[in-house]
Order: structure tokens, then C-alpha cells, then sequence
């Protein structure tokens, strides 16, 4: 079987500053030899199209500018070629100061329905962190180097953190640092606008007014960038935080592990790598001076300076290409149930008797269309094992909230933990799958089966990172 | 300085450095290993070491590392060395488990197993081990007697026969039938298949469900033999399945499904996909190039 398909996934970021689309094709193969089980798995992902990239639009400073988004959208798919009916999957990210917009929900969750059916629409800062150093290539370096690599991406409004140890992340952070948090006049080099996280930092550096509004304005500007990125130096060193950057840490996940390097990523990344620019102005905000902060300080001094394969489209990459995984070929799938978007997992409690109980973890997510039941590694995958947990599942799920019940194993069992299941109860649509690396906190997004009838696209978006 | 002389030099250098060691034995402050009589019983089987967990490098540069890339393979990586040989252990473990592949083949499986999973057991017309490997031929064939114990046990015109075989590997049979049959039955049935009964074949090979296929007329055969054993596992079974299995059938016409062991596909989860597999052969009406 060296049937090979593609996918089709679209990548969009809507950003504080810029908004990109991408478009990437997904190459499924299995990668079993014809004698044995077929797996499926991505074997090449590559770049369709790289959209432009626009400023994000916005009707003031409180509200996307929902329609002129959308026709950035529309005229990206047309230049490509491609419409939104022939995309499979992919993920719409909304992040930055864009997340914060009063009406950013509502513009992507109608952006989501207009790309394509199967368009994951998504936000968080955890998310972006991860899907940053997943596009600026961080992840890969990792699993190359066998190493822990902090991917550090910049951009308008915020500053991801992501850690990640020989291939797999392991903590996130996202800090109110970014080169658009204050912009200034390409023609008289003064402030223009000063966000209200860059506004704290001003007061912080200069508590007296008037020093900061009669002094030379590059030099408060210096000051209070450097104030900023000593904040994020904090955060990545695992120094005590002080009271001034309680503003500016939005979340702070990152384990205090040895770093081994570091990869810089987003709009203002560019600057780090290929310094010296003279027009720190030229994009009417701070972003190359915020650069210039980072190549003075102790991250970039004392810890090893790799270079990742992109910057600034460092997100909208890992939004379009990295964010599916495909579940394994021995799976089972009712007819008519996919797909399916932000399912929870929902891991089990251990009873007094030894067996697993899905029953009080699942209330709480009770409002959601249905719950992911993820099954924990067993002792063995024995026949009998699997009859005893597929018959504790038929009572429980009955009583479990939702249709189609989905059921995600960590071994290699869904087909006959699916096949017993139908026997137990023959009318129940059943989704039950393995092969998908799951973590506490997570949801999932599972696309319709591919042509490869056994296989289906699954996107799994960690939100949490505590243990 | 010819050649000669420089090698006979170095031999020199070379002796006089053992006579050294002798005059100073560096081992005698390490315990004897027979200083203690071992109790034979107490000697651990060295085959029950998982190798991809067993760190034998002294003190690893990184350890993390290492034992990631052990996890990685099966091959034996990793072994460490005394000098440029391997060390005893790993020689040993290698002839363990070249031994367990040997006894797995000439193994037999039980009497009462084929009683146990109410299996019809027949045997080919081999009589012994020896002319089971020696003679390929006769493992396809059975007597009139073995024909006759198929027609009065077994109904005939079955949707799907199964049939177990020890082939080239009695421990596959032992280690895996447990668990692939009650999931490969169950996956059939459940998919309204009507099962006939479970035929198990002493000293068989895979054609041999061809002379089965003759006698009982099934519309669909799969096979369950166990595979020639390797050094990394002794207990890998495949199936081969054909869609109206008859003599003279060609090999392209199987399809099949290896490597069932609990490194590779595990027994319950290939049982569950053979089933949607024959449920596909049936659906379509054709086995293996056909299939595709």
C-alpha cells in the first residue's frame, strides 16, 4: 500500500501587529512495509503558499476590524488558488494584544466557518508559544541536538516562550513585551501611541512625569525596553520576580531546567540576527530597538545563539504545517461522527478497586458537546485486559454527557478496544482512536477520516503546562 | 631499522608489560566468581533482560541520551567493550538468544493446547521436527486419516476458516493465539461473519490451508503460523489469508499480515484488524495482489 495523499492545511495568525496566511501541503504515507499494519504518518510537509504579510486591521483600539480581515483572507485564498472548500484542516490563531480586542472571539470564530470546514479556530498564549517554536524550527533542533532549546519568539505585542526538551515542549510563558507597544512617527521619531503595558513600565522607570516627557525620548525609550526585556531575563533565569513585572508576566509555565540554547523568532527576531540598522524607526514602532535590548542581554550573551528556519512567519508556519497529527491506522470510527471540535480529555481516577473511573473527571467538562476519555497505558494489552476496561467503559459511558463518545488509548488498542466496545453496546456512535501523545489540559480537534478509510487528522491544542 | 626489528621490538615492549601484570595481579583484590559455589538455580535467565533497558556502558557521558536511543531500537546498540571484543555478557546474551530461537523451533505446542481453545487439531504429513524442516512439501499435505477428522469435525462452506499452525515457531502459537483469536473472533462476529471451527495444524506450513480450502470449501482462509524466529524475538506470528483457498492457488493471491508480537503488533489489536481485514477480502471477493 504506497498510496500517498495530501492535505491541504491553512495557517493563519492574526496578530498585534501583522496578519499572515499560509498554506501548506501535509504528505501522508504509510510508512509500514506491505507485509504489516499499516501506520500512517506525515512523511513531508512543504510550503504551498506564503501569504503576504498585512498589517492586522482594526476599526479602533478596541475592535478588529472584522470584514477587512476577512477580505485579506479571501483575497490570500484567491491568489493561491485555492478555495476554502478544498482545505482539509489547519488552525486560525488569533494572538498578541489582538486576543485581548473586545470583539477578537466573535471575528475568528466566523473567520473559522468562512476558511474552510475543518479549520481549527483557536487562541491562547500557551498555544502560540508552542506553535511559535514548533514553525521557527526550535522543536526540530531540539530533537536534532537532543537538547533543551528555548524558542523565544517577538513580536508585536507579546513575547512567547517556549521550552523545548529533545523534541517534546516542555513549559510556555507569554510576557506582555513586544516592538509595537509603542509606536512612533517615522517623520519626527516621537511616541504616538503608548500601550497601557509600555505606559506602566514609563511610570515605573520615571516616576517623576516630567523627566519622561522633557527628556530625550530614544533614551526613555531605551530605558524602558531594557526594564522590559530584564523582565523576561527574569522569567528565563528563574530569578525571583519583582513587583514591576507582575504587569507584563501573562503566564508563566517554564520548569527551571538547564538551557542548552536558544532560537529567536517573530517580527522582531529578524533584528537580532541581522543587526546594525541604522533607521530604528522604519516600521513607525520599537521593534528594532526591542531587538537591540535582547542583543545586550544575558540571554543572548550567555546562553548558546542557534538560528531557526524562520522568524517572523515563524507562527503562521507552525499554525499551518505543525499543528495536525494523524492518529494510527488500527483505529475505529462510527459512521457520520467527524468531525469534531474542542473536545476535551478527560483522563481517568483511579478506583480503590484498581480499575479507572471516567465518571467524576467528566462532569466537569459537562457543558461540552463530548469528552475525550483518554485511556492511560496498561500493564499489558492482553485480550482479557482490554474486555475488562472496554466492559468498565459500557457502563460508564452510557452516563457520560455527549455523542459520538470518543475514546483516545495511549497504546496501540483502539481497534479491538473499539471492536469490543460496538459488541457492549451495539447502538452507540463510537469514536475510538490511539496513537496521539495527549497531556492533562488538553482539547482536541479530530477532522473527518481520510480516503485511507483508517486514518484521521487530529489536532490536539495544549493549553496547560502545569503539572 | 628493518621492519623486522621494529615489529619484534614492539612484541618485546608488548611481553615484557604481561610479565609485569603477572608479577602484579591487578584482580586479586576482586572476588573470585567461583569462590562461592553458585546454586544453578539462582542463575538468572539471561534472556529475561530487557536489552533496551539495560545500560551497560559504565558511567554514560549522558545518560538521558543514551537511554533514549537504546528505547529507540531493538538492535543491540550500545554494549560497551573489553578491549576490542564485546564483553562476555553480551556474547552470552547473544547465544541466548540465538538458543530460545532454536528451541522455538523445535518446540512443540502442547497437547491440551488445541483442546483448550476448542480446536480441531490435525497434523501434516510430517512425522517428526526433522522432516518438517527437511521436507517443505509433506507440510502442506495431510493424510486421509487427518482429511477425514476435517470432514466429520468441521462443517463445511464456513464465510471464514481459521486455522492455527505452529510452523517455524511453537512459542508464536503459545504467546500469541491467547490473545489474537478471542479479538479476531469477536471482530468477525461482530460483523455478522459465520465462523467455522478453529482447525489447529501440527507441523504445517502456510500452503497447507490450500488442502484444507479443497476439502472444507470455505469462502475465505486465514492462517495463524508462527514465523521463523529471529535473534530479537522468537515469538513473531504472521496470517495469511486468501480468499477461496484451493490446490494450485498462486502466492499472490495471500494476503498477509507479519510481525504480531508484543514489540510489533500486539496480539489483540492484530486479531481486530485481521477481522476488518477478511471482512474487506469478503466484501471484495479477492486476497492479495487482487486485494489492491
Amino acid at each position: 500500500m504506497a498510496k500517498e495523499m495530501t492535505l491541504v492545511s491553512v495557517g493563519i495568525d492574526v496578530g498585534t501587529t501583522t496578519t499572515q496566511l499560509v498554506i501548506s501541503m501535509l504528505t501522508l504515507v504509510n510508512v509500514m512495509p506491505g507485509s504489516q499494519v499499516p501506520k500512517v504518518e506525515i512523511s513531508h510537509k512543504s510550503i504551498f503558499y506564503m501569504g503576504k504579510v498585512h498589517f492586522t486591521p482594526f476599526e479602533d483600539r478596541q475592535h478588529v476590524d472584522g470584514a477587512a480581515l476577512r477580505e485579506i483572507v479571501a483575497k490570500e485564498y484567491e491568489k493561491a488558488g485555492v478555495s476554502p472548500k478544498q482545505v482539509d484542516t489547519g488552525a486560525i490563531i488569533i494572538t498578541g494584544e489582538t486576543a485581548k480586542k473586545e470583539n477578537a472571539s466573535e471575528i475568528i470564530h466566523s473567520l473559522a466557518a468562512y476558511a474552510g470546514d475543518f479549520v481549527v479556530a483557536t487562541a491562547g498564549p500557551d498555544l502560540e508559544s508552542l506553535i511559535a517554536g514548533k514553525g521557527s524550527g526550535a522543536e526540530a533542533l531540539s530533537k536534532r541536538l537532543h537538547a533543551c532549546i528555548a524558542n523565544i519568539d517577538i513580536g508585536g505585542g507579546t513575547t512567547n516562550i517556549a521550552y523545548f526538551d529533545r523534541g517534546k515542549c516542555i513549559g510556555t510563558a507569554c510576557i506582555n513585551v513586544g516592538g509595537r507597544l509603542m509606536e512612533v512617527d517615522p517623520l519626527t521619531h516621537r511616541l504616538s501611541y503608548i500601550s497601557s503595558p509600555a505606559q506602566k513600565i514609563i511610570n515605573q522607570c520615571y516616576p517623576n512625569r516630567y523627566q519622561a516627557q522633557n527628556g530625550d525620548e530614544l533614551a526613555v525609550i531605551q530605558t524602558c525596553l531594557q526594564s522590559m526585556v530584564e523582565c523576561v531575563e527574569r522569567v528565563i533565569f528563574q530569578e525571583p520576580i519583582l513587583p514591576q513585572d507582575s504587569p507584563l508576566i501573562m503566564t508563566n509555565l517554564l520548569p527551571d531546567v538547564k538551557l542548552d540554547g536558544v532560537v529567536f523568532s517573530g517580527g522582531v527576531a529578524k533584528y537580532i540576527y541581522l543587526p546594525g540598522i541604522k533607521e530604528w524607526w522604519i516600521h513607525g514602532d520599537v521593534g528594532p530597538l526591542l531587538a537591540e535590548a535582547f542583543q545586550k542581554s544575558r540571554i543572548y550573551s550567555s546562553l548558546l545563539v542557534h538560528e531557526g528556519s524562520e522568524t517572523i512567519h515563524a507562527t503562521v508556519l507552525g499554525a499551518g504545517a505543525h499543528t495536525v497529527n494523524v492518529s494510527g491506522s488500527t483505529i475505529t470510527v462510527s459512521k457520520h461522527t467527524l468531525p469534531l471540535r474542542n473536545v476535551p480529555a478527560v483522563y481517568p481516577e483511579w478506583e480503590a478497586s484498581g480499575k479507572f473511573s471516567w465518571l467524576k473527571p467528566a462532569e466537569n467538562y459537562s457543558f461540552y458537546r463530548t469528552v475525550a476519555l483518554v485511556v492511560p497505558s496498561l500493564d499489558n494489552t492482553d485480550f482479557l485486559t482490554i474486555l475488562t476496561l472496554a466492559e468498565t467503559l459500557a457502563c460508564e459511558l452510557p452516563l457520560i454527557k455527549g455523542e459520538p463518545k470518543v475514546i483516545i488509548a495511549q497504546q496501540d488498542i483502539a481497534k479491538v478496544l473499539g471492536q469490543t466496545l460496538q459488541r457492549l453496546l451495539p447502538s452507540i456512535p463510537l469514536v475510538c482512536l490511539d496513537g496521539i501523545e495527549l497531556a492533562f489540559g488538553d482539547f482536541l480537534d479530530i477532522a473527518k477520516p481520510l480516503p485511507f478509510q483508517d486514518a484521521v487528522p487530529v489536532i490536539v491544542k495544549t493549553l496547560v503546562f502545569a503539572n | 631499522m628493518s621492519l623486522e626489528d621494529s615489529v619484534r621490538l614492539i612484541v618485546e615492549e608488548f611481553l615484557k608489560g604481561m610479565d609485569k601484570e603477572k608479577t602484579q595481579p591487578s584482580f586479586s583484590t576482586l572476588p573470585l566468581p567461583n569462590s562461592s559455589r553458585i546454586d544453578e538455580c539462582q542463575i538468572t535467565d539471561l534472556t529475561e533482560i530487557d536489552l533496551q533497558r539495560y545500560l551497560q556502558v559504565p558511567n554514560p557521558v549522558n545518560k538521558a541520551l543514551y537511554e533514549e536511543m537504546k528505547l529507540s531500537t531493538p538492535a543491540r546498540i550500545g554494549v560497551w567493550r573489553s578491549g576490542p571484543r564485546p564483553l562476555t555478557d553480551t556474547l552470552l546474551r547473544f547465544r541466548a538468544d540465538h538458543a530460545v530461537a532454536q528451541d522455538s523451533v523445535l518446540g512443540e505446542v502442547p497437547e491440551d493446547f488445541p483442546v483448550k481453545y476448542n480446536m480441531v487439531s490435525i497434523q501434516t504429513l510430517c512425522q517428526s521436527k526433522d522432516e518438517y524442516l527437511t521436507r517443505p512439501d509433506l507440510g502442506r499435505k495431510l493424510d486421509a486419516e487427518n482429511l477425514e477428522i476435517l470432514s466429520k469435525r468441521c462443517p463445511k462452506g464456513a464465510m471464514v476458516q481459521i486455522i492455527v499452525s505452529d510452523g517455524l515457531s511453537s512459542k508464536a502459537v503459545e504467546a500469541n493465539i491467547p490473545n489474537l483469536l478471542p479479538a479476531l473472533t469477536q471482530g468477525l462476529e461482530g460483523m455478522g461473519v459465520k465462523l467455522g471451527t478453529t482447525i489447529f495444524v501440527r507441523h504445517g506450513r502456510v500452503a497447507v490451508m490450500d488442502t484444507i480450502g479443497e476439502e472444507l470449501k470455505p469462502e475465505a482462509a486465514v492462517i495463524l503460523i508462527g514465523e521463523r524466529p529471529g535473534l530479537g524475538t522468537a515469538e513473531s506470528m504472521s496470517a495469511y489469508m486468501a480468499y477461496n483457498p484451493r490446490l494450485g492457488m498462486v502466492e499472490s493471491e495471500r494476503t498477509v499480515i507479519s510481525n504480531i508480537h508484543k514489540g510489533g503488533t500486539p496480539a489483540a489489536e492484530a486479531g481486530a484488524h485481521l477481522a476488518s481485514l477478511i471482512k474487506k477480502i469478503l466484501n471484495a471477493q479477492a486476497s492479495g495482489v487482487n486485494l489492491e
